[in-house]
């Protein structure tokens, strides 16, 4: 029957999940509405097309909704893992710091170093708290965090200024890692979920 | 960001309904139906004023399927429309307590219009 096939043509403007979940009653309905139609064909068509046209824009509507809502569930993830991240290395800066003072104790302990090793200490507790308030997952805590992350990135920057001969790892993670987790925080999203701008 | 648990759906939240959602629960209240089953049932209740296509039915179908206001039934043919097995749907009793609130609010606004005299200063 051609009406048909020109049908199941129309139903491709319908999403894919919706299709083959009612793609076939659909058919149907239309099989039993063409043969006891009661209109000229053409407002016939007329009223498929229309039907089809309003009908798939909602559908899609739905589709998009449902995907702004996986992205930023996915966006939360990535956040949280980030959030352990920085933690993490956080620590392991601070540790790392630690060690470092220990070791100048031993020695003369000069003016600059001594200034890096503070400096570097207090950018790894900036980067715990940037961490530990990421993984809180509230506005309050992405405001938090941002501030954490930008005062560890300019004691860091200090500290290498104070400290020119900074291993190259140390700089890959004290400015690296608050860099890439400010523009996480703050690239323009397609969604952002209502509950975390009520949080 | 914060786990967000969805709150249970009340019948008070379903509310209001949208025209072909309700004209849809009102179909289905007598008993359950099959698609083109509540399109004719539509059209003929409202006298040709609603007529609903496919994409409208179907997409109103799966919302309400979604919200838990209505379930399918059985799938079988329809003697009079040949032997194709067509999936029927029908009223859960969330969707009746659904449709009740809202053919009750509706009365209520049809009742206020008439404190007006809205209705009475129509032509007959």
């Amino acid at each position: 029957m051609t009406a048909e096939r020109v049908y199941r043509l129309l139903l491709r403007v319908y999403p894919s999940d919706f299709r083959s979940e009612y793609g076939r009653e659909m058919t149907l309905l239309f099989r039993d509405e063409y043969r006891m139609r009661d209109a000229t064909a053409l407002a016939f068509w007329a009223s498929m097309v229309w039907d089809a046209a309003h009908s798939a824009m909602s559908m899609w509507v739905d589709v998009w909704l449902a995907r702004g809502k996986e992205y930023t569930r996915t966006f939360e993830v990535i956040m949280k893992l980030a959030g352990t991240l920085a933690v993490l290395f956080g620590a392991f800066g601070a540790l790392n710091a630690l060690a470092e003072a220990m070791a100048a104790m031993r020695g003369t302990l000069e003016g600059a170093p001594l200034l890096a090793i503070v400096l570097g200490v207090a950018a790894a507790a900036l980067l715990i708290t940037a961490g530990t308030a990421l993984l809180r997952s509230t506005l309050s805590g992405r405001n938090t965090a941002t501030i954490a992350l930008v005062a560890s990135l300019v004691i860091i920057l200090i500290a290498r200024l104070t400290h020119p001969w900074m291993s190259i790892l140390s700089q890959l993670i004290g400015i690296g890692l608050p860099v890439v987790l400010l523009a996480a925080l703050h690239w323009p999203r397609r969604h952002d979920h209502p509950s975390s701008a009520a949080a | 960001m914060a786990k967000t648990k969805r709150p249970p759906l009340t019948p008070e939240s379903q509310l209001p309904l949208a025209p072909a959602t309700f004209h849809i629960l009102l179909a289905l209240v007598g008993g359950e139906r099959h698609g083109y089953s509540i399109m004719k049932e539509v059209t003929s209740r409202t006298e040709g004023a609603v007529r609903m296509g496919p994409g409208t039915l179907y997409g109103a179908l799966k919302r309400l399927l979604e919200g838990g206001l209505v379930e399918e039934g059985s799938e079988r043919a329809d003697a009079e429309l040949g032997d194709d097995r067509r999936r029927y749907y029908r009223l859960t009793k969330f969707g009746l307590r659904v449709a009740r609130m809202e053919a009750r609010r509706l009365e209520a606004m049809v009742r206020a219009a008439r404190q007006k005299k809205l209705i009475a200063m129509e032509p007959a």
